[in-house]
């Protein structure tokens, strides 16, 4: 296992700095001159110079590349042109929030998709089976702001029973928790996602492992049903549940657009966005780091889940 | 089937949400709130998304076009010239820091008397803190927002200081002296240098920017200080101020406290006792909150949601709506490879004027709250400037009639709801004009700013409209910042092509200083002429506002443009801000300090 | 326990039920199907009425959005201020958007570029995302390791770079965006079916197929993918879902295609921004068509793996029709 960890560690550093390398490329694909875009309508030929010039947007596109990692090996993440901020602190700012939303409304829908995922495979096209398959394809269909918006009109517009919306000023990840009512919302809407996902694939796999003979002869040796479901079927479900948790680690860092705009939380997600949009290429590039290793790991604890849960997954020498 | 019980869960819920609606009438600039004055109170005001201040320098630099941060320090540090008395577009002489402001010499000297006015550490607002402005920016000034190339400080010959409380600024010329006061001088504040001007934290302060050496390296270091967020609130040097509110705490999301400033010397001394601003990432977020009745107790209203007054007046708002100084426009680049030609004849942008139904979409787009957009000069706020031709509808009114008479006078066939074509290239009177070839077809693109749904509405709007006499727009939607970045100011002398593709571009409105000069806009080779608009006539008008004061010169600007159409006018949407119905002084406003003055704001005991 | 290796190459066909159009060829103590493949699934599919009901409502929804503006005429491109928002009345039946277009038949036009987007991003990232999922998790080692690193990469790449870049470049048109969306999910996919993949690659009757000389390609058709099929469904339904749902951010973010272009997701977000103005009209239609179609489809991908898998279980539980699996080989039952 260690050897093969080393293997994987070595092959994600390939891969970051391919994914890197990649978006520093489209970065610069982008039309349009970066300095005028940052500094506005009234730039003129002269300040832009100034701003190229500054920010070594001048130079051939490989000294570019090599000079930003030169920099992020002491450290630096460089500045945001457009919030004048050095994109680590933005990054340490928002992350920390990002990861708590995402994280508790990830935790949230595997709670409740996982079982729910088994109990429909175990009423396999009975009322059950349509009812809870109907609920969660209608929720997942709809569009999240769509259902954002319809809860806070309902909880909160309507009866004053939850705050719409995040109140500024919390910055720290205590400060979250303390405002926890208007944590609620957002988790919930976040969490509608992700239990349609995995609900569906724990009942497609567990469909087909209570398809097998093996659960035949099971049950026909008087196994009890609870055992039948927890020690056979549900750990077979968890195999692509555990694919899309590996794949949802990127999304907990990215953060979720939507659910900040809507619900007022500055995080990854619109950090992300704005700077797409006004060609900041220093925190698109923090980003994308971050966002490349969280997927480096978040696929190789996956791997590795598969092989602690199916004893006969090995990944050998070869 | 089965699964429709989950859809009709979902739409159970719709209907709550749909359950109002309905379109009020406009409101209109609303009623002061009578009432006895409650001292104290705490007021949150929601700053609209994406307008955290980032910068607490007043003296902004050219690299952070951020217009906020202005909302941020005019409070603490205002200017010399303050814009806005009571609803009336006009300068303050309350607010404003001068006692006297008189132009002689042939309207080139300006001699200004400060008031007595005290920093809030005790020290008093000297003409000294004037020079020390003026001595930064003239060793800085390529480096500062607020630089017209020409204007202040670059037209200054000399400043004098008679003594402590008067400034004597000689000129280099003649100018209209409302232009230059409103306009030049409403963005210049007075800075403490004695607490300011120096190098770095520890070090002394002293005379340091009467050289220019000194100058950069305090501008420099001043400039270092104001964009370290993490110490606006800390640091000693924002601490010294000379207007209503100071800074009692700031978050790096963009939440800020004010508080009074004990020290103020002005007469509208603030009673509330605190007044937070609150970042809000959208305008749903925003509107949320409003609805839910919580904390907020000013906040803008998109138009969108203007169908839900009346709910909001049910929850104890109040509403009003103030225009917005500036110009909404559609530029045409006249030096755009592709028909730079078409555009460069007024005729051609005269069709496309007519053609445009501005009544119509200021109904339906703004739901009433926009300025008209019949010239340069808005109509609805300073009525000093509007021309009586602007004021009957401009030059341009709607007439798809008069478009396609327009077209056929110059030999264009007129084919309705296609692409008209040139019958007649040539030069004379009743051809085509210069550079237009035979079956050229007139259609342009008009590339616009995403994001918002009025401009989506009003050009799909302008699409239609257009096309009933031949005129084929084809739209192209980009984020703000790709326009930007891909777009370029194009004239006679250079237009590359990497930069000055684009035909017509529509990306909001150029705001307007007190006096809606046209000097930086429409003369030649102006900082925001984008589409290249050349024409000497339009030069000497300008220039006639800018360095004279006769009254009829003005007009005379304004008529030309209203008819030249560098720009093709288009409505300009108006504020609308919704406040609580117990706070008094939010309205009557300006629109150049709406929402801006919260030191004229109090709570009343009872709402009317 | 052996270390997997990769598996060889010898000529073969591969065939079988399940793989449409291929003649049933028995396997060492195989109940043999008792039709031709493809017969067998249709007619399979055709019993089942949750498969025909789902069918049936797509197709009627290719109706009313392909045939219905044949039969209801309106003007979808000029844009008329004078009758936006206007509620359902005469002569508009579902009222007027914010263009002052009717809602009835933007959601004719609207549906098509839906349908047409949902099938092809749908149908196409899952076919490529199976396929390479599937060599990727049966291939193993080396082969395995390099391919989900290209998948590492492709999916850390940020999607709205590269968006941005293309809605600036190029006009963003519908087949555009197909393009972009499918090459975007496809990497997905793969990693969920090379997680099924590697989970059947030592189950014995892989290993007994490997024995009896069967080819990579007949393993991967006759075993991984109907094995996998399953996800691969759940996936392609899902897809659908997303694609239609990526298509409504775009526009909702500023830069999807311009007017006239619409389709249902795009007509629920502005919707969607009406909902406190009361305009219902603009939300529900969308709304109700999109679910439904998603269900639809929901049932359908469920209902062709109900057959294709053998557990259909409204056919007799018991009763199966063929078995994947060879009877001379049972995994050891109890342990584990």
């Amino acid at each position: 296992m260690t050897a093969y960890l080393l293997r994987r560690g070595g092959q994600s550093v390939v891969v970051i700095i391919g994914v890197m390398i990649l978006t520093f490329i489209l970065l610069h694909m982008e039309p349009g001159s970066v300095a005028r875009s940052v500094l506005g309508l009234k730039a003129t030929p002269a300040r832009v110079a100034i701003f190229d010039k500054d920010y070594g947007l001048n130079k051939p596109l490989y000294q570019q590349f090599i000079l930003y990692v030169k920099q992020l090996f002491q450290g630096n993440f460089g500045i945001s042109y457009q919030l004048q901020q050095p994109v680590a602190s933005l990054i340490a700012q928002r992350l920390p929030r990002d990861a708590i939303l995402l994280g508790l409304s990830t935790l949230l829908a595997l709670v409740i998709g996982v079982p729910t995922g088994i109990y429909q495979a175990l009423r396999h096209n009975l009322l059950a089976d349509d009812l809870l398959a109907g609920t969660w394809f209608t929720l997942y269909s709809a569009p999240d702001f769509m259902e954002a918006l319809l809860l806070i009109a309902l909880l909160c517009v309507q009866f004053h029973i939850l705050p719409p919306a995040f109140p500024g000023g919390v910055t720290s990840v205590a400060g979250l928790f303390e405002n926890w009512p208007a944590l609620i919302l957002p988790v919930a809407v976040l969490s509608i996602n992700s239990v349609a996902g995995f609900s569906q694939y724990a009942r497609s796999t567990a469909l087909q492992t209570l398809a097998e003979d093996y659960i035949r002869v099971a049950r026909a040796k008087g196994l009890p049903e609870r055992l039948v479901v927890t020690r056979h079927v549900l750990r077979n479900s968890l195999l692509p549940v555990i694919t899309i948790l590996g794949l949802s680690l990127p999304d907990i860092v990215a953060g979720a657009v939507i659910a900040e705009a809507v619900f007022n939380f500055p995080g990854m997600g619109l950090l992300f966005w704005q700077s797409a949009l006004a060609h900041d290429y220093p925190v698109m590039l923090g980003g994308t780091l971050i966002i490349g290793v969280a997927t480096v790991i978040g696929n190789l604890a996956a791997d590795v889940a598969y092989s602690v849960l199916d004893p006969r997954i090995r990944y050998g020498s070869t | 089937m089965r699964r429709v019980l989950a859809v009709a869960g979902m739409l159970a819920l719709t209907v709550a949400a749909a359950a109002c609606g309905g379109t009020p009438a406009k409101v209109g600039s609303g009623s002061a709130t009578h009432g006895k004055m409650v001292r104290g109170g705490t007021v949150t005001v929601a700053e609209p998304s994406g307008a955290s201040p980032n910068d607490i320098f007043p003296l902004e630099p050219a690299t952070n076009s951020n217009g906020y941060n202005t909302n941020l320090t005019m409070g603490e540090w205002p200017f010399l010239v303050y814009v806005g008395y009571g609803s009336k577009s006009v300068v303050n002489p309350q607010e404003s820091l001068y006692s006297s402001l008189t132009w002689s010499h042939n309207d080139s000297v300006i001699t200004i008397v400060l008031k007595p006015w005290k920093w809030s550490d005790g020290a008093p607002v000297t003409s000294r803190d004037f020079t020390f402005v003026y001595n930064l920016l003239k060793a800085n000034y390529n480096d500062w927002l607020g630089y017209n190339p020409g204007l202040f400080p670059e037209d200054v010959t000399k400043v004098a200081t008679p003594n402590a409380h008067t400034v004597v600024i000689t000129l280099n010329r003649s100018y209209n002296p409302a232009f230059y006061t409103d306009d030049e001088l409403a963005f210049v504040p007075l800075l403490p240098q004695h607490a300011w001007d120096r190098t770095s934290l520890t070090g002394k302060v002293g005379n340091y920017d009467e050289t220019t050496a000194g100058a950069k390296a305090v501008w420099n270091f001043l400039q270092k200080q104001g964009s370290d967020m993490a110490t606006f609130d800390t640091s000693p040097l924002w601490k010294v101020v000379d207007g209503p509110w100071k800074l009692a705490s700031f978050q790096s999301d963009g939440y800020y406290v004010w508080v009074p400033n004990k020290n103020y010397s002005g007469p509208d001394k603030p009673v509330l006792s605190k007044v937070i601003f609150t970042p809000f990432t959208t305008d749903a977020a925003e509107m949320d909150t409003l609805r839910s009745g919580t904390s907020l107790s000013v906040a803008g209203l998109p138009l969108n949601d203007v169908g839900q007054i009346g709910e909001l007046e049910s929850e104890g708002y109040a509403v009003a709506s103030v225009p917005t100084p500036g110009v909404a426009e559609i530029v045409p680049n006249l030096w755009n490879p592709v028909n730079g030609p078409l555009l460069r004849q007024l005729y051609i942008r005269q069709v496309l004027e007519y053609l445009i139904n501005r009544k119509q979409i200021v109904t339906q787009a703004f739901h009433g709250y926009a300025d008209p957009g019949n010239g340069p000069v808005p109509v609805t706020y300073g009525q000093q400037w509007a021309s009586p031709l602007e004021k009957a509808g401009g030059p341009y009114p709607y007439s798809p009639s008069k478009a396609a008479a327009l077209l056929r006078a110059h030999g264009w066939k007129v084919v309705p709801n296609g692409t008209d074509t040139c019958l007649r290239p040539g030069t004379a009177a009743a051809d085509c004009g210069a550079g237009i070839t035979a079956g050229e077809k007139l259609q342009f693109q008009l590339l616009y700013a995403s994001g918002s749904s009025y401009f989506d509405q009003m050009n799909a709007a302008i699409q239609t409209s257009e096309a009933q006499d031949g005129v084929k727009i084809v739209l192209k939607a980009e984020p703000f910042n790709t326009l930007v970045a891909t777009t370029g100011t194009c004239n006679a002398q250079s237009h590359p092509k990497s930069t000055c593709n684009w035909q017509l571009q529509q990306f909001g409105y150029v705001p307007y200083s007190l006096d809606p000069s046209g000097a930086g806009i429409f003369n030649t080779d102006a900082i925001n002429n984008y589409g290249g608009y050349s024409e000497p006539k339009m030069d000497q008008l300008i220039n006639a506002t800018e360095y004279g004061s006769s009254p009829s010169a003005f007009y005379a600007y304004e008529d030309y443009a209203a008819q030249q159409l560098p720009w093709l006018w288009l409505p300009n949407q108006d504020s609308v801000v919704v406040y609580r119905k117990n706070l008094a002084g939010v309205v009557p406003a300006s629109p150049f300090d709406f929402t801006l003055n919260p030191e004229v704001w109090y709570y009343t005991s009872s709402a009317k | 326990m052996a270390a997997p290796e990769t598996v060889p190459e010898p000529a073969g066909q591969a065939a079988g039920p399940g793989v449409p159009g291929g003649a049933p060829v028995p396997e060492a103590g195989q109940v043999t199907a008792t039709s031709g493949g493809t017969q067998l699934t249709f007619r399979a599919f055709a019993s089942s009425k949750r498969a025909m009901s789902g069918a049936a409502i797509i197709v009627a929804m290719g109706l009313f959005c392909y045939v219905g503006p044949l039969l209801y005429r309106t003007n979808q491109v000029a844009v008329n201020l004078g009758i936006a928002n206007n509620p359902p009345g005469p002569g508009h039946p579902l009222g007027t958007d914010q263009y002052g277009i009717d809602i009835l038949g933007r959601l004719m036009t609207g549906g098509q570029s839906s349908l047409e987007l949902g099938f092809a991003v749908g149908i196409a990232s899952t076919l490529v995302g199976m396929l390479y999922g599937a060599v990727s998790g049966m291939a193993g080692g080396v082969i395995d390791a390099f391919l989900m690193r290209i998948v590492d990469t492709l999916l850390a790449v940020p999607t709205f770079i590269l968006l941005i870049i293309v809605a600036s470049m190029f006009s963003l048109s519908l087949q555009v965006i197909i393009l972009i969306l499918t090459v975007l999910s496809w990497p997905y996919t793969a990693r969920l079916i090379r997680g099924q993949a590697l989970a059947l690659r030592p189950r014995e009757f892989v290993q007994a197929s490997r024995g009896m000389g069967a080819t990579g390609r007949r393993i991967l058709f006759r075993h991984m993918v109907p094995n996998t099929l399953g996800v691969s469904v759940v996936t392609a339904t899902f897809a659908v879902a997303d694609s239609v749902y990526a298509l409504s951010a775009l526009s909702f973010l500023g830069i999807g295609p311009p007017p006239p272009f619409t389709d249902w997701g795009t007509m629920l977000t502005n919707g969607v921004n009406n909902l406190f103005n009361g305009y219902w009209w603009q939300v529900y239609p969308p709304l109700i068509v999109l679910v439904l179609v998603i269900v639809a489809f929901r049932q359908i991908g469920d209902a062709l793996n109900d057959v294709v898998s053998g557990t259909r279980t409204d056919v007799a539980r018991r009763r199966r029709r063929f078995s994947l699996l060879p009877l001379s080989t049972r995994p050891d039952l109890g342990a584990d």
